[in-house]
């Protein structure tokens, strides 16, 4: 790939709106800065969408390789986060959908949190908080399908009731719908929980 | 949340309520600032979707760095494929060749050369004009990023000099005006950020 690590890390600096347009124009080495800035958050929101690690990492790659070929139709380059994301999720639907017959789905969204223990950055707030972040794991996993998908295309991946809709398949009403439902539950678990 | 179903006792329903948070839309806005126990609903739905954001930060920290070797062996398998734009026809001295270069590689030298200027980086650029044909007029137009404390309108001229001397060095294109546009001011540098790898 292009790019001396000295342009690379003058590249880090720049925001996603020039990033994205000189990606646009063809620079792989913008396109990579871009690729690692949202990389985490994507593997994250993916890793919650599929429930599956391997998943996630093939989501990545199909979604970088979907935005490189189709940056030209971006029309406001400093989306390009929520557009990335947008993209991850459909990406990511399309994984559960492919894999739906063949693997026992919760057996592979109980791997996701085995396999990634948070950080221990907060030394005092980290026994409570992450107890916390336990307990709404275990309530997530626990909620139909359906209903968690809605959840985390709204909550980690910031997408409009339109949007999901566009994602799921389903209509914004049973967006809606699903969301509040998941939402209820997730809050009367906390709610006991505390 | 006392509550029966979804719906609370004044009537209203949680649903209703997870809508509002989104939209910032329901029907009797009025009543949600006079109602304990819809505002006990959206503390909690609040309250929940701060712990969202917990989980969101606890998952992107366990996916690890973009620096990291997961996401290099992901571009290493991009094989992102060039863009090379239009075909722009070069004189040759044998009658029987035709030489060619693209637009994609005059948009990457017009960047190497924004880039090269201390404290400057190049976005988009453009070439305005039929490119295809010979001795046709071109219009350059390229947006920079500034770092923050240098001076933007000498920067551009420079930059405009610079690119005018290096596209007649290195191409035959007719060049007519560079328009050059300073889209971002940057913070400089934090000696922080220098240090990490
Ligand atoms: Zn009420």
């Amino acid at each position: 790939m292009t790019g001396s690590p000295a342009a690379q890390h003058q590249l880090d600096l720049v925001p996603d709106a020039l990033l994205a347009g000189r990606a646009a124009d063809g620079d792989t080495a913008a396109f990579e800065a871009l690729a690692r800035r949202h990389g985490p958050l994507m593997r994250a929101t993916a890793r919650r969408l599929t429930g599956s690690l391997t998943d996630a990492d093939d989501v990545v790659q199909e979604t970088l390789v979907q935005a490189w070929k189709q940056l030209d139709s971006l029309r406001d380059p400093a989306a390009v986060k929520g557009w990335l994301l947008r993209i991850v999720g459909s990406r990511s639907i399309d994984h559960l959908r492919k894999r739906r017959n063949h693997v026992d789905l919760d057996d592979v969204e109980n791997a996701v949190d085995a396999g990634s223990r948070p950080r221990n950055k907060d030394p005092e707030n980290n026994a409570v908080n992450s107890s916390r972040i336990e307990a709404l794991k275990t309530a997530l996993a626990k909620l139909p399908e359906e209903q968690r998908r809605c959840w985390v295309l709204k909550e980690f991946n910031d997408q409009s009731y339109e949007e999901i809709a566009l994602t799921l398949n389903i209509s914004p009403a049973s967006v809606r719908g699903r969301l509040a439902r998941a939402r209820i539950t997730l809050a009367r678990t906390m709610e006991e929980w505390r | 949340m006392k509550t029966t179903g979804d719906t609370l006792e004044c009537g209203h329903s949680l649903a209703e309520l997870s809508a509002y948070l989104d939209t910032g839309q329901i029907d009797d806005p009025a009543h949600l600032d006079s109602c304990p126990e819809c505002q006990a609903g959206l503390a909690s739905l609040r309250h929940l979707s701060e712990l969202g954001s917990d989980l969101l930060r606890s998952d992107v920290a366990a996916a690890g760095s973009g620096n990291d070797d997961w996401m290099q062996s992901i571009l290493d398998n991009l094989r992102l494929e060039l863009r090379p734009g239009r075909s722009i026809p070069l004189q040759s001295e044998d009658a029987h060749d035709t030489l060619w270069e693209t637009e994609g590689s005059i948009s990457a030298l017009i960047r190497s050369v924004a880039d090269a200027l201390p404290g400057t980086a190049a976005g988009k650029c453009r070439l305005h004009g039929d490119v295809t044909t010979p001795g046709a007029g071109i219009t350059v137009e390229v947006d920079i990023a500034v770092v923050y404390g240098h001076a933007m309108e000498e920067r551009a001229a420079v930059l405009r000099q610079e690119l005018a001397e290096t596209l007649a060095f290195h191409t035959e294109l007719a060049i007519q005006t560079i328009n050059i546009t300073v889209t971002d001011v940057l913070e400089p540098p934090t000696p922080s950020k220098e240090e990490q790898p």
